[in-house]
């Protein structure tokens, strides 16, 4: 009997559809490092357009569009960026800003919400004056939505208060924008308007929007033109990636308008996973597609024991903590499948307390 | 000044190859030894692309084989069709794993920084390679590590006494970086595409060994030398520790290659591709085209290097043009001064009757070319895909390097 699956790792997973395999398969193209590939300039014309930049960059991923933009903003050696001690960045990118790039971090402490107090960030950045011992502030780096706390948006007054703070200092402010049309989405709020205060930002294709591969990079023309050469000297200068970017260019017509329905699948999800006893969702927290689950001791269970019990059900998610899961909600994920997981929870979270004898 | 000419060639089974006449003098000869070919008259009806291997289009079966590929995310797991294809590499090359990878210059790129993983290492390589000159130097300014660069003969080989003579020593080590790396290439690019043999490689691999150095070998266009040498292309790199293998080249996927080395090596590069950035998530989109061309592209190399002979000995009989010996896909073509037509010209008249070729003087070295310094030349690089599949088209301005 074929199981049934339902992938809640990551919105990762998703597989190409079938327009996007189509797509690919007559997708024009050309040598990228020659000259342009035609597909690929079509894509980052089209992504610099919507999100209101000069130009745009296409790259093999979410890591190598960050990697690029930190470096390219601070690429005087004995640079510093300031960014959240929880941010995608800082936690999980192999270190490569340093250990690549050279590049020092000064993290500042994320709230709940994603956001970091504006004192404090403009408390790290570094006094010229004492510029001896300092390394120099170049670059703040924000995170919408903001992955490790549950998907939540930063809204456009804070973007724009965070842009007046680096103007104020001649800093350059980055966009780890990998789910930023997830945000735009979720606060009604047009992206070009929510990333305007931005120099740069990095938008994932491969997320939500449902590519096989690749990220883009917006910014200026001369940021771009510097970003495409450090891509070159990083490896991912592809050539005929007009297949992945036609894909790409498919994803942005066909999935950017489901995205409102993942957020609602996501809270249908959290509010029956809040009401089983043993697991707590904060339901207030879940604005996008993403969603943390805390396992009560109550329960009797611990992650990884519910994570080994739930795959046996079908169901995929990811242990983020001994009693922290996290899943995430992408459009190859229906409402019924969304039913399945909530009654394999249920089952999973019963069987346990069977077992407990409760 | 070398200016470099790479020549796509249709096959040459009862089809020809349209070459406008012009006031381009030298074509009057040109056609006059060229009786495979026959010559038309002004409007440019297709573009012969002659500037790299790298612009091979995918075929029919490629694009079919991409549009239903079996996919996963390969950053959380496994893509399979990525595993098919790394599986598949790693026993050709005779390795124990492998690693797709989106380009050559993430495939020595990851390389060098595995073997040299430790801050203060050097690596040594030929002064005229493609990770010393042509890969943004990114060893050093994103590896931290440093290159010695010995004197690359014309044959592509380094001299195995001054390869011996630039590791450093270890007694030393209070001035010294420490030598962990040999880097050969295979062909070697900027040598005209010559082939190192299995003999001069198993030679620099015990060289390697006895100084406990690493051996890698950036075998872009591997193949190409297995083919013209006639030997088993593992028994080829059998010395090496790594391998980085372009499929993107003349085995004519549209983009990727694979590094192939031992178990740990490869765990360890796969962590250095994420750090990079590249970790694709459902790649097996382009490793089924790859492992397409694999299949069909790896048997027309021979073919490739026939219609680079020819083309050879045909520019070699024109007055005027020099061509110096051919081993596989890559074609030297040197103007000699009486000519009186510098590069640039050449690759603009030639561009105008849709043939596209690259100008690469400033790369050439000088002390390659101490005899003709005050020449103007046409560096030609052969690469013969396009042409095999007849594919042509209007001719749209290829941006020169």
């Amino acid at each position: 009997m074929v199981k049934r699956i339902v992938d809640l790792r990551s919105d990762t997973v998703t597989k190409p559809t079938e327009t996007m395999r189509a797509a690919m398969e007559g997708a024009e193209v050309g040598d990228d490092v020659l000259e342009h590939d035609p597909t690929a300039f079509h894509l980052e014309s089209e992504m610099a357009k919507i999100m209101g930049k000069e130009a745009g960059l296409f790259v093999p991923s979410g890591t190598m569009a960050n990697l690029i933009s930190v470096l390219v903003h601070c690429e005087s050696r004995g640079s510093e960026v300031i960014l959240g001690h929880n941010s995608h960045i800082h936690i999980y990118e192999n270190g490569g800003i340093s250990t690549l790039g050279g590049v020092h971090p000064r993290t500042v402490k994320n709230n709940d919400d994603g956001t970091m107090d504006i004192d404090l960030i403009e408390a790290a950045i570094r006094d010229p004056k004492e510029e001896i011992v300092f390394p120099t502030t170049r670059l703040i780096c924000l995170e919408n939505t903001h992955c490790n706390h549950g998907g939540r948006c930063l809204s456009v007054e804070y973007t724009d208060r965070v842009g007046q703070i680096t103007k104020k200092h001649g800093l350059k402010l980055h966009i780890d924008g990998a789910r930023i049309f997830n945000a735009s989405v979720a606060l009604g709020v047009p992206v070009d308007r929510l990333v305007q205060a931005a120099d740069s930002v990095s938008v994932c294709l491969s997320k939500g929007l449902g590519a096989p591969v690749g990220s883009v990079i917006v910014g200026s023309n001369s940021f771009i033109a510097k970003a495409r050469r450090l891509r070159k000297t990083l490896g991912g200068g592809m050539r005929q990636i007009g297949i992945l970017c036609a894909a790409a260019l498919v994803a942005l017509q066909e999935n950017l308008p489901k995205l409102e329905s993942d957020h609602k699948k996501a809270r249908l999800l959290a509010d029956g996973l809040n009401k089983i006893q043993g697991l707590r969702v904060c339901t207030s927290s879940v604005e996008t597609n993403i969603i943390y689950v805390e396992i009560e001791e109550s329960s009797g269970t611990t992650a990884i024991k519910l994570c080994k019990d739930l795959e046996e059900y079908g169901i995929l998610l990811k242990q983020t903590g001994l009693s922290r899961l996290r899943v995430v909600l992408h459009h190859q994920i229906s409402e019924s499948d969304v039913q399945f997981a909530l009654s394999c929870f249920q089952k999973a979270v019963n069987g346990v307390q069977n077992e407990n004898g409760n | 000044m070398l200016v470099i000419v790479c020549f796509y060639f249709l096959p040459l089974c009862n089809t020809v190859i349209a070459i406008e006449i012009g006031h381009f003098f030298f074509i009057k000869i040109f056609s006059k030894f060229l009786d495979c070919f026959s010559v038309a008259e002004k409007m440019v009806t297709r573009t012969v692309d002659l500037r790299s291997d790298t612009v091979t289009k995918p075929t029919e079966a490629m694009r079919a084989a991409m549009a239903t590929a079996e996919v996963d995310d390969d950053v959380l797991g496994y893509d399979p069709t990525a595993f098919r294809l790394e599986t598949e590499m790693a026993k050709r090359m005779g390795k124990e794993a492998a690693l797709f990878v989106p380009s050559g210059t993430m495939g020595n790129l990851i390389s060098v920084l595995t073997h040299c993983d430790i801050r203060g290492s050097e690596v040594i390589l030929g002064d005229n390679c493609h990770i010393f000159i042509y890969e943004n130097g990114g060893i050093s300014t994103i590896g931290g590590v440093h290159p010695r660069t010995v004197k690359n003969n014309s044959d592509g080989t380094m001299d195995l006494d001054l390869i011996e003579a630039a590791i450093r020593d270890p007694s030393g080590e209070i001035v010294y970086p420490t030598t962990r790396l040999i880097c050969l290439e295979n062909t070697h690019a900027n040598s005209g595409g010559k082939c190192l043999s299995a003999e001069y490689t198993d030679q620099v691999g015990e060289l390697a060994k006895k100084h406990d150095l690493k051996l890698h070998i950036d075998g872009a266009r591997i193949f190409n030398s297995s083919v013209a040498l006639g030997v088993p292309v593992d028994r080829l790199v059998r010395a090496a520790d790594s391998v980085s293998v372009c499929l993107s080249k003349g085995i004519g996927a549209p983009v990727g290659s694979v590094i192939v080395g031992s178990k740990s090596f490869i765990a360890k590069a796969r962590r250095l591709r994420k750090t990079l950035g590249g970790g694709m998530r459902q790649v097996g989109v382009i490793a089924a085209a790859a492992l397409v061309a694999l299949q069909e592209n790896v048997g027309k190399l021979e073919s490739d290097h026939k219609k680079a002979r020819l083309l050879a000995d045909g520019l070699n009989e024109m007055k005027g043009l020099r061509v110096d010996p051919v081993e596989t896909n890559i074609v030297y073509v040197e103007i000699e001064e009486g000519l009186h037509i510098s590069a640039g010209k050449i690759v603009k008249n030639l561009e105008e009757r849709g043939i596209l070729v690259m100008d690469a003087s400033p790369s050439r070295f000088n002390s390659s070319f101490n005899n003709i310094q005050s020449t103007d030349s046409i560096f030609v690089n052969c690469c013969s895909m396009l042409l095999r599949e007849g594919k042509v088209k209007m001719a749209t301005s290829g941006r020169k390097i």
